[in-house]
Formats: structure tokens, sequence, C-alpha cells
């Protein structure tokens, strides 16, 4: 059974193609505003090189966020219209899931952290679980120094992953029992989407293309002002 | 995909070009309207869906891109899947698919091209970019495909207002346009300047239609200067006479301000298509569907023996038929365009 997984949260784009076998093709491009050139030709070129046609496809996996607003519905538009033609299942994955997923197997509390522009960033707790993590939390929007002090007060060891830890560096760099993941795993990895939707497309957690949505944490500006002048 | 098998989807034509029978879906995201249509041959609409997103943006006065953006991808797949089912077609029935990639709101056009190009690489049929007002122009060819060329469209709606020249397909020369608010902007901005509600359009045309045209001399923003138009001084012009003037009729502010409005639209179009000799003169955009533009349009035509062409409200509004119909003729003329495609919302057709 082969998924297609698709990722556009941050400002790097990426795809790949797995299955039992684990992954068999996968592409990451980080070029901020051009996740909708990019997305198109780089899932037909994993397709090329996995040797196979997006027809063999039997699930979509997709992130769903938070992240960067426009990226992501590039990248929900993408995967839902593609399970539509080809009338497969998707199965949709937190950004913030697949930050902690690649340092599963640290003992620390993992924290995962999203650059949400506007001085704020998306986070959530996980704590390493056999073959994976669990979610300690919702995701939330907050300032870096909401999370620092949360970080302080629960006192833990704590491995902290994600382009929102690296944008505000200053802000946790002073923290004594918190550790920084390198760059080179700040963005969610497309195959990391492809191995959690693997193990959730078995349990047949699936959902339709008409009814999977982004997270986005945060309502549009205009409904906020308008609420905020008439209440 | 061998070139052979590619070409088989359009029988009995030469290397993939398009046919009577080549089948187009059109997907059109770049304002507040979410649309899908099934088109075959360029002119034979076989569905035309369209979700007006108007309720979420009326309490807003005016598009909300980010809202727009986000009830797009809420709809696209439901859109697309009921254009299909109206038409009776299933995925491998369509030999191309066509979006508009500009120019409008960047959020909103990303959605469609990206859902687009996603169906043509699944499907793996071409995929074809559009020029929202590229399309605009097809829309009065959809209703009327026996129009002569050289025709000249007055396109006029939220977002545009301009008099194009179309010598033939992909043929095109600007004639005039707006210098500052569109035509649709103007009556936006006066009806909520007048408390009559959104959207503009006919929320106005409703109110003139209890009120004296004559009533209050409005300017005619550059009645017999050239071919641009200018709106935004009309507007501060009703902003200024209502201050003054607090408790006249709303109703003749409406009728008046329309007329003006009108008047300046039917009178320069009008003096283009006399000035070019175009055959034939017709209506587009949102715009096109204020009765007293209709009228005064046809009764135009008819003092200038000029054939004169109104679409349906369903064509002149923002739609994915003409996205589909254009979409056919630029693979006819341009052949697909690369699936590295991307939205520009400043995309231009001159
Ligand atoms: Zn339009």
């Amino acid at each position: 059974m082969f998924i297609l997984g698709i990722e556009t949260a941050t400002e790097t784009a990426g795809c790949a193609i797995g299955g039992h076998e684990g992954v068999i093709s996968s592409t990451h491009c980080s070029s901020p505003r051009r996740h909708a050139e990019n997305l198109t030709p780089a899932i037909e070129f994993i397709c090329k090189q996995a040797g196979m046609s997006l027809s063999e496809i039997r699930t979509v996996a997709v992130d769903v966020g938070p992240g960067l607003f426009t990226g992501l519905r590039v990248g929900l538009a993408t995967a839902k219209a593609i399970a539509f033609a080809l009338r497969v299942p998707m199965v949709g994955v937190s950004s913030l899931d697949l930050l902690a997923f690649p340092v599963r197997f640290s003992p620390r509390l993992i924290t995962a952290a999203i650059d949400a522009r506007r001085g704020e960033i998306y986070y959530s707790f996980y704590r390493q679980v056999p073959g994976g993590v669990q979610r300690l939390s919702d995701p939330v929007v907050g300032s870096p120094e909401d999370l620092a002090s949360e970080l302080l007060a629960a006192g833990d060891e704590v491995l902290l992953v994600g382009d929102g830890a690296h944008r505000y560096c200053e802000v946790f760099e002073g923290l004594a029992k918190v550790e920084v993941v390198d760059r080179a795993n700040s963005t969610p990895s497309a195959a990391s989407l492809v191995q959690l939707a693997h193990a959730r497309a078995l349990r047949e957690e699936f959902e339709q293309p008409d009814a999977i949505e982004p997270i986005y944490l945060r309502r549009p500006d205009a409904e906020i002002n308008w609420t905020t002048r008439h209440d | 995909m061998p070139a052979e098998t590619r070409d088989s989807m359009v029988p009995g034509l030469p290397s993939g070009d398009p046919g009577p029978d080549t089948l187009v879906l059109g997907i059109e995201t770049s304002c507040d309207e979410t649309a899908a249509a099934c088109v075959r041959g360029g002119t034979e609409v076989l569905s035309s869906v369209v979700s007006s997103q108007v309720d979420l943006h009326a309490r807003y006065g005016g598009v909300v891109p980010e809202v727009a953006s986000r009830a797009h991808n809420e709809l696209i797949i439901p859109v697309l899947a009921q254009s299909m089912v109206e038409a009776g077609v299933e995925g491998p029935d369509v030999d191309a698919v066509a979006a508009t990639t500009g120019p409008g709101l960047i959020g909103a056009l990303l959605v469609g091209v990206s859902a687009a190009k996603a169906l043509a690489l699944t499907w793996d049929v071409p995929f074809v970019s559009v020029n929202h007002l590229e399309a605009h122009l097809y829309a009065a060819l959809l209703d009327e495909p026996d129009l002569e060329f050289p025709l000249l469209v007055l396109l006029v709606s939220g977002g545009h207002t301009m008099i194009v020249e179309m010598d033939g397909h992909g043929d095109y020369r600007l004639i005039g346009q707006t210098l500052d608010d569109a035509a649709g902007e103007a009556f936006d901005k006066v009806a909520r300047f007048l408390g009559l509600g959104y959207p503009g359009g006919p929320a106005i045309d409703a109110a003139a239609l209890n009120g004296d045209p004559a009533a209050i001399p409005f300017p005619r923003p550059m009645l017999n200067e050239g071919f641009d138009f200018s709106f935004s001084g009309l507007k501060t012009a009703v902003v200024n006479y209502v201050r003054e003037n607090p408790d006249d009729s709303t109703e003749d502010i409406a009728a008046s301000f329309q007329a003006a409005v009108v008047e300046v639209l039917v009178a320069k179009a009008r003096r283009a298509a006399k000035a070019s000799g175009a055959k034939a003169l017709a209506l587009g955009g949102g715009v096109a569907a204020n009765s007293l533009l209709r009228e005064q349009f046809l009764g135009a035509c008819a003092d200038d023996g000029i054939q004169g062409f109104l679409p349906s409200r369903a064509m002149c509004t923002d739609n994915a038929a003409m996205i589909a119909s254009a979409g056919w003729y630029r693979l006819s003329g341009d052949g697909p365009s690369p699936l590295s495609t991307g939205a520009n919302a400043r995309d231009r057709m001159f």
C-alpha cells in the first residue's frame, strides 16, 4: 500500500512516497513563497525516482499545520485534489507531530515549535512512547516568552525542535535544561509524514478529501477586528 | 505517459491539439467565487458550478483575502465534485485542466492553481494557465458563439473596468481602463456610505428603482475625454453631497449616482466601438447585471446599428465555464502550461 505525503507548513515544501518498506523517495525544497511552483513538479519527480505512477497511491497524507497559512493551503489543495482524482482516502498529520517524531528516541520532554510570524510560535509537548511519541497537549499559539516560562515551570530536561526555536533562539539559549535541535531537523519531514500516516492507514483512521482542513489556530485579522468592534 | 496515449484522448487530431470533443475542466478562485466547470470543445457548457462567498464577506463590506482563501480551500473539492457529477464526467473523460492564474488575490488564486495542477498531474493531461480578464471576454463568446470580430467588450466588475478590443482568439487590444476605482468598487463604496449594504451593485440598483435619476446632477468624470475611466471623484462628490444635504432621499442619490456611472460607461463604449470599427459590442463582468446599464447599453447599440450582446447574468459574473473555454482556445494557441506555473496576482493580458 503506497502512501504519498505532502508537507508545506513552513518555508520548506516536501513530498515523499512510501509504504510497508519505509520511504522509497522524498524531496524537500526550501524556497519561501514558491510552494505552488515547486510542489507539483516535485511530486512528479519523486514518482519517477520511485519508478511508479501516481495511480498506485492508495492514501494521500498531508501536513495539516499549524504553519504558514498560504503554504498550508497549497499543500492541502494539492493533496485533496490528488486524493479526489484517485478516489483514495486521506490522513492528516500535525506539523508539530512531524517535528517531534524524528527525535523520538530522547527521554527528555520534546517540545516542537514552529514560527508563526508576528513574534509568535505554534507549539506542543511530547513524550517518548514505544514506537513513537505521544502528544501531551493540543497545539497552541503564543510568544516565545510564553513557551520559555512554561519550560522553566515544568523543570524537565527539554529537547526543543523546530524553526520556531531557531527564529527566537535568544529566548531559549539561556535556559539551563533546554537543548535546541540543529537546523537540519527544524522543518517537518515528509518522510516522517509517510511513516506516521502508514500507521494510521493500517488502523484505517482515514479522512475524506472534502472534509480535511488545516489547523489555523488564528482567526483572520478582519474577523478578530470585527468581533472586537461588535462585542 | 507515452505521447501516443495522450494523443488518443483527443481523437482524430494531431499531437494533442484540442478539438470539438476535447473536454476541459476549468477552475476559478481569483476572488470570492469558488467555481468549477466542464466545457466541451471550447463552447459546450456541460456544467458550471459557482459557490459564492458573498455572505461571508458581507459584514466586512468587501472581500477579505484571508477569509476568501480559507473558504476556497473548504469549497474546492465539493465544487469540483459537483461540476463533474452535473456534467456526467469521470476523471478519465477530462482532457485538460485549466485554472485562473491571475490577476486576483494571491492566496485565493493559489488554491485553484494548486488543485488544477494536481488534477492534471494525476490524470496525466495538460494543465492550462488562464488569465482571468481574457476569460471574461470568452464569457460573451460562450453565450453567443456567432459574435463577429473585431469584438469590443466593456468589462465592468468589482475588480476591473476596461474596454477591450478582441480581433481574434488570443489577439487583444486595451482601449481604455479605469485610472482609479473599478466601477463595482465605486458601487460598493457608495452603497456602504449610504447604508445600503453589500454587495453594492444590487443594493444601489434596487434603491435606484424608487429614485429620480435626474434629481442630483453628479459629475460625469472624463465623459468626453479619451477612453479611460475615473470613478473616485464621483464617489467623493456623492459623499460631499450627502454631508451637505443629509435629509435628501437615499433613493434619489442612489439613482442619480447610478445614472452618472452608466452614462459614462455607455458613452465611452459606443464611442470606442465607432472609433475602432468593431462589428459587435458585448458586456462582461459583475456590474453587467445592473438593470440600467443593460437597458442603456442595448439602446445605444440599437441607435448606432451595431450588434450588441448581453451575456446571461451567470456568464457576466465570475465563473469557471469561461475559464475552461479560454483554456481550450489557449491550448490550441500556445499549448499546455508547465506544472511549475504559479499564480500571479498582477498577471496582465496586454
Ligand atoms: Zn472577474
